[in-house]
């Protein structure tokens, strides 16, 4: 399990890290989907993109927790 | 029948991402919150306060600060002087003692073999009871020597256990008293760590589940296994007084506390240091099996 990040002697638990590196992952794929047209074929585009974050902070921690620990 | 069909396809495509985002917050919660780990651990270990049996200046320091010494291993020795006087003074009471003794042993033996008219009983009795008296201040003495003796070896303070010294601060010449520490011995043998665990993880936690230790600065992990779990931490309502304290501000946001729970370190790897204090994340593996992000 990896607890936490050290960031220049300030540890910081993972989670918050993997949440921070997810913002940027999430917005690449937002674009991406929404360039796709997938947008059109989407409900209520607030939640979609909410449990988009949420996938992509887990597969930012599942890819962490896989390749580092 | 088309929009309809689509609009349908929409809501359905919505749902299941939300159904799936909601499966994998579920599943980091689970990870993240509720298994037992914590980053709130710290090495610890016993530390013995190394304290003089008898009282006097310190003549030699015969260990650096830091050193690692062995049991047994004389760690600092006090002025002998007054010792060795004293236990010279006790001999010469044994000796005096001795004398008296031989002294009263024969006179015992003279007036029993005087008869009976030549000498009175009473007078007889007499000498049997100074020779019994003489015996026992002669043993009184022999005792005042051997603590004598004592004192002078206990001027020589040597090492309970193998452990590392720390923070000595003592020079030849102060002054040190009977049963006041002045140094500090961490005990090599009682290394542990102490996992400070909320008490809502305690129910995952049982004594000899296997455990993973990452010290903060060392990537290297140390197994161990949980030892043992607290017997008990302070209430702060009783703290203080013979009657409660009690917080008034406690209607909404209640903290867990946090229990320390021990844990065994099985092997320690070459070269990493196992200094008392330093700050540790321990993961307890329940049944031997760690936490895991991808298993439900």
């Amino acid at each position: 399990m990896i607890a936490e990040i050290d960031l220049y002697g300030i540890y910081l638990p993972a989670l918050l890290v993997w949440a921070a590196l997810a913002l940027p992952a999430f917005a690449l794929l937002r674009a991406l989907l929404r360039r796709a047209g997938l947008y059109r074929l989407v409900w209520h585009p607030p939640l979609f993109d909410l449990a988009l974050y949420i996938l992509t902070l887990g597969g930012v921690a599942a890819l962490t927790e896989s390749l580092l620990s | 029948m088309k929009p309809l069909l689509a609009r349908a396809a929409r809501i359905l495509l919505t749902l299941a991402l939300v159904g799936a985002a909601g499966l994998m917050g579920w599943q980091l919660w689970r990870y993240y919150m509720e298994s037992p780990w914590t980053r709130d651990g710290r090495v610890r270990a016993d530390i013995i306060g190394i304290a003089p049996d008898v009282s006097g200046f310190v003549a030699e320091v015969l260990v650096a600060d830091n050193a690692v010494v062995a049991r047994g291993q004389p760690l600092l020795r006090l002025d002998q002087a007054r010792f060795a006087l004293a236990l010279q003074q006790a001999e010469a009471v044994v000796a005096s003692r001795a004398a008296t003794l031989e002294r009263a042993r024969r006179d015992e033996r003279r007036y029993d073999r005087l008869t009976e008219g030549v000498v009175s009983i009473q007078r007889q009795d007499q000498a049997h009871s100074e020779a019994a008296t003489a015996a026992a201040a002669l043993q009184e003495a022999e005792a005042q020597r051997d603590l004598a003796r004592l004192n002078l070896e206990r001027t020589e303070i040597r090492a309970p256990v193998d452990g590392t010294i720390t923070n000595l601060t003592l020079r030849p010449g102060a002054y040190v008293a009977a049963g006041s520490a002045v140094m500090a011995l961490v005990d090599a043998g009682s290394l542990h760590v102490q996992g400070y665990f909320e008490e809502t993880k305690l129910g995952r936690i049982h004594p000899g589940d296997p455990a993973r230790v990452v010290l903060m600065g060392d990537a290297r992990p140390l197994s161990g296994r949980v030892e043992s779990i607290a017997g008990g931490i302070a209430d702060r309502e009783q703290a203080g007084g013979l009657v409660a304290n009690v917080n008034p501000t406690f209607s909404w946001v209640r903290l867990a506390q946090r229990v320390p729970v021990r844990i065994a370190l099985e092997e320690i790897p070459e070269g990493m240091r196992l200094i008392p204090g330093r700050t540790a994340t321990v993961t307890v593996m329940p049944g031997g099996v760690a936490p895991s992000l991808l298993r439900p």
